[in-house]
């Protein structure tokens, strides 16, 4: 939403979030170091900083995995949201670390190149218990790399958000592939029962949180609206739309928000022009309908960002009768003037 | 066995190869002309979209070549 690209959009409230992943992350390596040296002194310091960094980057992953289901399950979640990126460049560089320590350990020694090293040390790829774990962590980096370095609004814009989107659906491929690294690493390295039980309990964790969350938008999409003579659909009544909030429902297939605004009723399309994020769920901020994710901001009259900013969403049409909202359908252009109606 | 996993990382290598030059190329020239929020971007933020660049450059060179047809 900026007029040029900057490094890193910092605000108050980023910058505080950023402390906190920084702090965490040196904390959890602090105790990771200490415990490793109580428990077992004679372990090299190469192993421990593998096994450190792998660890830290499979916890960072599935918060980052976690934050999505629990924000749509319940708004209060929303600003670890807010800052998702930053996690994700964050766990990208706990796992090039690991990943270049445990290169530089077990594949610099011979002549080979290090990166064929990695896939040709041990060839028993028809093995499950001896199958060549490190092969499945290099190509999960390889999608986190793709990830983390297009993590820019410069990315977002110029990849188009739908193939950005896509890119960043690889995730769960990624969370796939560590998985496996890890199972299969297990049979040839003493990874501890703890850890592959804690593993266990994030993928139950990760799976369910996203199936809770399906179903809860599944039943947005599957409400019925009854039309009346004109083909508009009756959506609500006035009252059970709270003041600066909205409403979301799916109207032919796509999901409309009718905000009430100073006691006006305006709707617009519900998707978010920068990532897609729910607007709907959002609130009005000075007289701006703010994306819950970003912050991106509409007015509701017209559905475009107040200038100098240029995104827009379509607009909707809306009628009061009786106290039920009716929604016209057909949406206008993106951008389109719609008075507010009174309730 | 051997010759697919050659055939992959020298496949990864030219991606990579390629990617860097187009990047170079992209981020202090190319990107100018189809975003006009570049021109004003400095040297260090045109440095960071470099990895994702060349991560990226096959979705990005369709797009120069499109904004040049227009
Ligand atoms: C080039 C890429 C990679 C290589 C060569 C690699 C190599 C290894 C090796 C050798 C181990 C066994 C370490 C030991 O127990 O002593 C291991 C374990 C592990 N790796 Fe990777 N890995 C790579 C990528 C990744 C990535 C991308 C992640 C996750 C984000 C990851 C997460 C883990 C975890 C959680 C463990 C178990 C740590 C433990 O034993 O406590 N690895 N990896
Ligand atoms: S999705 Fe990012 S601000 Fe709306």
């Amino acid at each position: 939403m900026g007029l040029d690209y900057k490094l890193v959009l910092w605000n108050k409230h980023k910058k505080n979030y950023d402390k906190l992943i920084a702090l965490g992350m040196v904390l959890y390596l602090i105790v990771f170091f200490v415990l490793s040296l109580v428990t077992n002194a004679e372990m090299t310091a190469e192993t421990i900083i593998i096994r450190a960094f792998g660890s830290l980057a499979i916890i960072l992953l599935h918060l980052i995995l976690v934050i999505g289901p629990l924000t749509r399950l319940n708004p209060n979640y929303l600003p670890i949201l807010y800052n998702r990126r930053h996690l994700g460049v964050s766990m990208f560089l706990a796992a090039l670390i690991h990943g270049v320590f445990s290169t530089i350990n077990f594949h610099t020694l011979g002549s080979k190149n290090p990166i064929e090293s990695i896939f040709t040390s041990n060839m028993d790829y028809g093995s499950l218990t001896n199958f060549p774990f490190q092969v499945l962590g290099f190509l999960a980096l390889l999608i986190l790399f793709v990830m983390a370095s297009t993590s820019h609004d410069f990315f977002l814009k110029n990849l188009s958000p739908k193939i950005w989107k896509r890119l960043h659906m690889l995730v769960y491929l990624a969370y796939s592939l560590i998985v496996l690294h890890v199972f299969l690493g297990a049979f040839q390295q003493e990874t501890s029962p703890f850890a592959i039980g804690v593993l266990c309990l994030g993928f139950v964790l990760i799976t369910g949180l996203h199936l809770t969350a399906a179903f809860k938008e599944g039943k947005i999409d599957s409400f019925k609206a009854s039309k009346d003579s004109d083909g508009w659909l009756e959506v609500c009544t006035t009252g059970e739309i709270e003041e600066s909030r909205a409403k979301i429902f799916t109207v032919e297939g796509e999901r409309i928000a009718v905000f009430k605004n100073e006691g006006k009723l305006s709707a617009i399309h519900n998707v978010c022009k920068h990532q897609g994020g729910p607007l709907g769920e959002g609130k009005i901020v000075d007289g701006c309908i703010t994306c819950p994710w970003h912050g991106y901001q509409y007015l509701p009259h017209n559905g475009q960002s107040p200038p100098p900013f240029t995104e827009k969403v379509k607009t909707y049409q809306l009628k009061v009768v009786n106290g039920f909202v009716y929604v016209n359908p057909n949406a206008y252009e993106e951008g389109t003037e719609v008075t507010p109606i009174s309730c | 066995m051997e010759t697919v996993i050659n055939i992959f990382i020298i496949a990864l290598g030219l991606y990579f190869g390629l990617g860097l030059l187009f990047g170079l190329y992209f981020l202090f020239a190319g990107a100018t002309t189809i975003d006009p929020l570049m021109k004003e971007s400095k040297k260090v933020v045109r440095l960071l979209l470099l990895p994702g660049t060349i991560a990226t450059w096959p979705f990005l060179i369709g797009k120069l070549f499109q904004s040049k047809k227009v």
